[in-house]
């Protein structure tokens, strides 16, 4: 393994340096029937699930095929995935926003191919590389962060869990029998890189235990001013510490009943590690939405206040979930979202319907909002 | 032969959804065989090792990573997330696991040479392994060694045109939803409008100076598939001012039951013959629509273009002709002091291609001052208009208040009165005073 | 204000710090400068170009410190 220079100087890193040049320009990847009918749309048909019909004022058609993926994406499928493309698409192809692929053909005779194609592919474990769905009222992918793979403050895994969820709800990806779209996010601590807190459904990784210290080496490791500011909660102070031997050590004091487990003091300090494997699950959130349609945006709200890591697969949550999902599924309107049913029906009939036990630790009593989520009114159903 | 035994992991390989575990194996068997013989610039290993360190974190419930915080490549504070494996006896393929991330073409349209000389690269220089794409959009190579950074980014500007994205207290890289592109509900060219921002702020993009990170993000209507209103510091959503364009004949359509509602969207039950009285009239949230004597009217001054209508009919109805965009800022997720939404500062402002969005960037770059000067450290946009008060935003923007900015009027009277609004300003002689009232 | 007297400043602020923490916010940096955030933005990023401040990130935030200085290296195994 001899490092191979691209040509960079480390000793004069300014030299020939390039920068600021920001991605590549949109247009160069269009296929040619999207740059021809650009803003020229009229309408648009989902003809099968994951099968959509585009149709433009000029009579162009283009024809997408949707695909469901895993985010965690190896060069050898981006490789295939190219593959298809340059057999079906003229080499074009696009990724949405909750990880789905999509592959566009520009008249109808050519999709049974391409779909086929797609349905043939399986990895050597079986399951589907490229299945096609994602579309109208039914779920789509789920969008996700990092968790086990790569980050240093998951209470869960990321990869995993969406992919233990997307198994039990495989049949929804490929349907459209739910009231409404029905979006499924997962973040894996509740610093929500994959900004969670406005899905139908949220996953969340959560702490229980505040940082363990590692006083012995904080000092040697970490900056105790620089941990101490790091902290939301202001739960961290700077103490003396006397070892066995008599040494004295600057060290961290954790004020554990301010801690809301947040990590950030991990991200500024090694030396104050806090995932644990009992310490450690799920919280599922639901009700939320971005779209303004018919109502507001909405937050996700908190309905299972926890639920262990049970790897590989998670059952108890998959459960849950898909628990929530029936439940929805049979008593919903057509077009409601799962937020605005259980708001028309009242958050005390969601708890009915869906047998979800309710605790105090449903009960918000974080700061200024908290106040606003009682009942302020005599109208409630029994 | 597999270099770690993953018991654990091996479960997550049935089932229909595309398994991660699968791929990543057929990764780890591909450099294994190196048929291509390349000269693998980090341990070639590191997906074995990779699905080790994630056994290990399936066993014992906990992570296994460390951050770090001083990697990166010259120059710029972002687009690096450094790693380091807190086992790295157990797994030297990943002992040091940086990811990149490259800033993404906007709208996600890619040709396929592009994606196979990134490919290429990350083979030669990292772990093969990517995610298409992180949560904020960008493209994320998964894991190389530090000496790589450099000669990667070296690689991408030189050979590819292509830079690197943000992270820390930067612009970071925006994203738009796939608009006029393939979307008949567009209200304005989001693509264009993501990446001429993207060019003109790679400066903010690339070396922090803000007070955290800031985030912009493009919908081409309320429908708000990149979720812009939730989750980005200044959303730009699609809207329109005139009338709702209605194709009588197409609504006559759906009635008849010529055309799926909704575009098919829920075709996968039985939810009896379409009905445009209860479907569409009757759920309508504004209650600004007629529909009598075949003919669907609606009363446009009422309407808050909620897109359900247009969504159920997109055959029969479309947005307006003068279109444009509305600004809301502030959104961010929970941590620290609660989620908040973005909140309407401009309802109504133009999205002109030909003056490179003049009107748009003078309302970003006054925000910027105004945060740059205000915001403490780590604070948001949003949470320093909350401490603030929207009224400060509206000052820092020169916008004129109107209705349109509250659900509500405020339900307290207490109002910060300004001296010069108080007629006679508040300097006042005492002894005036006392000439009226003894002490 | 001219880059030498920022390096100076920006060296001598920093230095009188460095037994207690190495890393500073961009805000912090301005303030010592003494200048609004844009113009101290264009000192600061040459002083970074020039090798005297380099960058710190935890992901979500960026932070500033001497080149070389502090806890960190040690701990992330770069020095
Ligand atoms: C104190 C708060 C936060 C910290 C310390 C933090 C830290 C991080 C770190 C370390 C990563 C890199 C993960 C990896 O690749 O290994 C990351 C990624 C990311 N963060 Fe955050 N974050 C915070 C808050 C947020 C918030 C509030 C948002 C969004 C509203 C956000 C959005 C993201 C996104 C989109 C990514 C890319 C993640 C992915 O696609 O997996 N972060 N963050
Ligand atoms: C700084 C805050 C406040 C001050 C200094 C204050 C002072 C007073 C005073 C002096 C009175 C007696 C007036 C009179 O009978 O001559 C009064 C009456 C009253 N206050 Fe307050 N108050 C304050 C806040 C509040 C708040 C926050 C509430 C309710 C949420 C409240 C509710 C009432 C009520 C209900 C009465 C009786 C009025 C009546 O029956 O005529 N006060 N307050
Ligand atoms: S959500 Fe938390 S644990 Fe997950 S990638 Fe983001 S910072 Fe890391
Ligand atoms: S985990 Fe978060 S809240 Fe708890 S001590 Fe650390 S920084 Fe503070
Ligand atoms: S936000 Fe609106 S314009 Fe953009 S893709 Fe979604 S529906 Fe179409
Ligand atoms: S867009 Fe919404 S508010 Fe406007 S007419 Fe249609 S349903 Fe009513």
């Amino acid at each position: 393994m001899a490092f191979i220079s691209s040509g960079y100087n480390p000793d004069k890193p300014m030299e020939n340096r390039i920068s600021d040049l920001g991605p590549q320009h949109y247009e160069q990847f269009y296929p040619e029937v999207i740059k021809k009918n650009k803003g020229k749309w009229l309408y648009h048909e989902i003809l099968k699930p994951g099968v959509l019909v585009h149709v433009s004022e000029t009579g162009d058609e283009v024809y997408t095929v949707r695909c469901g993926g895993a985010r965690l994406m190896s060069s050898t499928l981006i490789r295939e995935i190219c593959e298809i493309a340059d057999k079906h698409c003229d080499s074009c192809l696009r990724f949405t926003t909750r990880n789905n692929i999509e592959f566009m053909v520009d008249s109808k005779d050519k999709v049974d191919l391409l779909v086929k194609d797609l349905e043939s592919r399986k990895f050597d474990g079986g399951s589907f590389k490229f299945p096609i769905g994602g579309t109208g009222a039914g779920i789509s992918n789920i969008v996700h962060t990092q968790g086990w793979i790569h980050c240093h403050t998951p209470a869960t895994d990321a990869s995993g869990t969406v992919k233990a969820t997307m198994d039990e709800v495989f049949s929804d990806f490929q349907d459209m029998r739910m009231p409404a779209h029905l979006r499924i996010s997962m973040a894996c601590c509740l610093n929500m890189c994959g900004a969670v807190h406005c899905s139908d459904i949220a996953i969340l990784g959560y702490h229980r235990k505040p940082p363990l210290v590692d006083h012995e080496y904080l000092d040697k490791m970490c900056e105790v001013p620089l941990a101490i500011a790091a902290c939301p909660t202001a739960a961290l102070k700077p103490t003396k510490i006397e070892m066995e031997d008599g040494t004295k050590l600057n060290s961290i004091a954790v004020n554990e009943s301010r801690c809301m487990f947040c990590g950030n003091c991990y991200t500024m300090c090694p030396s104050l590690p806090l995932s644990d494997k009992e310490g450690d699950g799920i919280v599922l959130m639901v009700g939320g939405k971005v779209s303004n349609r018919i109502s507001a945006p909405k937050f996700s709200k908190v309905v299972v206040s926890f639920i262990p890591n049970e790897m590989p697969r998670w059952p108890s949550m998959t459960a849950q979930i898909k628990n929530i999902i029936e439940a929805y599924a049979a008593d919903a309107r057509k077009y409601e979202r799962l937020g605005e049913w259980a708001e028309r029906i009242g958050w005390e009939r969601f708890f009915d319907k869906t047998g979800l036990e309710f605790t105090h630790h449903l009960i918000d009593d974080f700061r200024d909002p908290a106040y606003y989520t009682w009942r302020q009114t005599s109208n409630f159903k029994f | 032969m597999a270099k770690h035994k993953t018991p654990l992991l091996d479960q997550l390989e049935s089932g229909p959804w595309p398994s991660f575990v699968s791929d990543m194996k057929q990764e780890a068997a591909v450099r294994a065989k190196n048929e291509k013989n390349i000269e693998y610039q980090i341990p070639q290993d590191a997906v074995e090792d990779l699905l080790g360190v994630l056994e290990l974190s399936y066993t014992d419930g906990t992570t296994h990573w460390k951050h770090g915080g001083i990697v990166g490549v010259f120059g710029y504070g972002g687009g690096v997330i450094g790693r380091y494996c807190d086992q790295p006896e157990m797994f030297p393929g990943v002992a040091h696991f940086h990811t990149m991330r490259v800033a993404q073409p906007a709208g996600k349209f890619y040709k396929t040479d592009f994606l196979k000389n990134l490919c290429d690269l990350w083979d030669f220089r990292g772990s093969g392994l990517t995610n298409m794409h992180g949560s904020t959009g960008d493209i994320i190579l998964l894991g190389t060694t530090t000496p790589q950074l450099e000669e990667i980014f070296y690689e991408l500007t030189h050979k590819f045109n292509q830079d690197l994205g943000g992270s820390g207290s930067n612009l970071r890289t925006p994203a738009d939803c796939i608009g006029e592109a393939r979307c008949e509900y567009a209200c304005y060219d989001t693509q264009d409008l993501c990446h001429t921002l993207t060019q003109e702020y790679q400066d903010e993009l690339h070396r922090p100076a803000f007070p955290y990170k800031f985030k912009f993000k493009f919908d081409g209507c309320p429908n708000c598939c990149v979720a812009s209103i939730a989750r980005s510091d200044m959303s730009f959503i699609g809207t329109w001012k005139d009338d709702i364009r209605i194709d009588q004949d197409a609504v006559a359509g759906y009635v008849n039951g010529d055309f799926p509602p909704n575009g098919g969207a829920h075709a996968g039950r039985d939810w009896g013959a379409f009905d445009i009285e209860k479907e569409v009239v009757g759920l309508c949230p504004t209650e600004c629509m007629k529909y009598e004597d075949g003919k669907l009217e609606i009363n446009n001054k009422e309407c808050t273009r909620c897109m359900h209508c247009i969504n159920v009919m997109p055959r029969a109805l479309r947005p307006g002709k003068e279109k444009g965009c509305s600004i809301l800022c502030g959104a961010k997720a929970p941590i620290l002091d609660g989620a908040q939404m973005g909140s309407l500062l401009v309802p109504f402002i133009e999205v002109n291609k030909e003056d490179g969005y003049a009107a748009i960037k003078e309302v970003i770059e006054a925000i910027w001052d105004y945060w740059m000067e205000e915001g403490k450290n780590r604070e948001r946009l949003g949470e320093l208009m909350k401490r603030q008060g929207f009224q400060k935003l509206l000052e820092a923007t020169d916008i004129k208040p109107v209705p349109q900015h509250v659900q509500e009027p405020r339900t307290n009277p207490y109002i910060f009165w300004k001296e010069e609004e108080v007629e006679g300003g508040w300097t006042r002689d005492v002894n005036e005073y006392r000439k009226n009232h003894l002490r | 204000m001219e880059l030498a007297e920022a390096k100076e400043k920006i060296v001598e602020a920093l230095t009188k710090k460095a037994k207690s923490k190495s890393k500073f916010y961009f805000n912090d940096l301005s303030k010592i400068l003494e200048l609004k955030p844009r113009e101290a933005k264009k000192l600061v990023n040459k002083l970074v170009e020039d090798g005297v401040l380099e960058y710190w990130s935890s992901g979500s935030t960026t932070m500033y410190g001497l080149s070389g200085t502090g806890k960190q290296a040690g701990a992330e195994h770069e020095d």
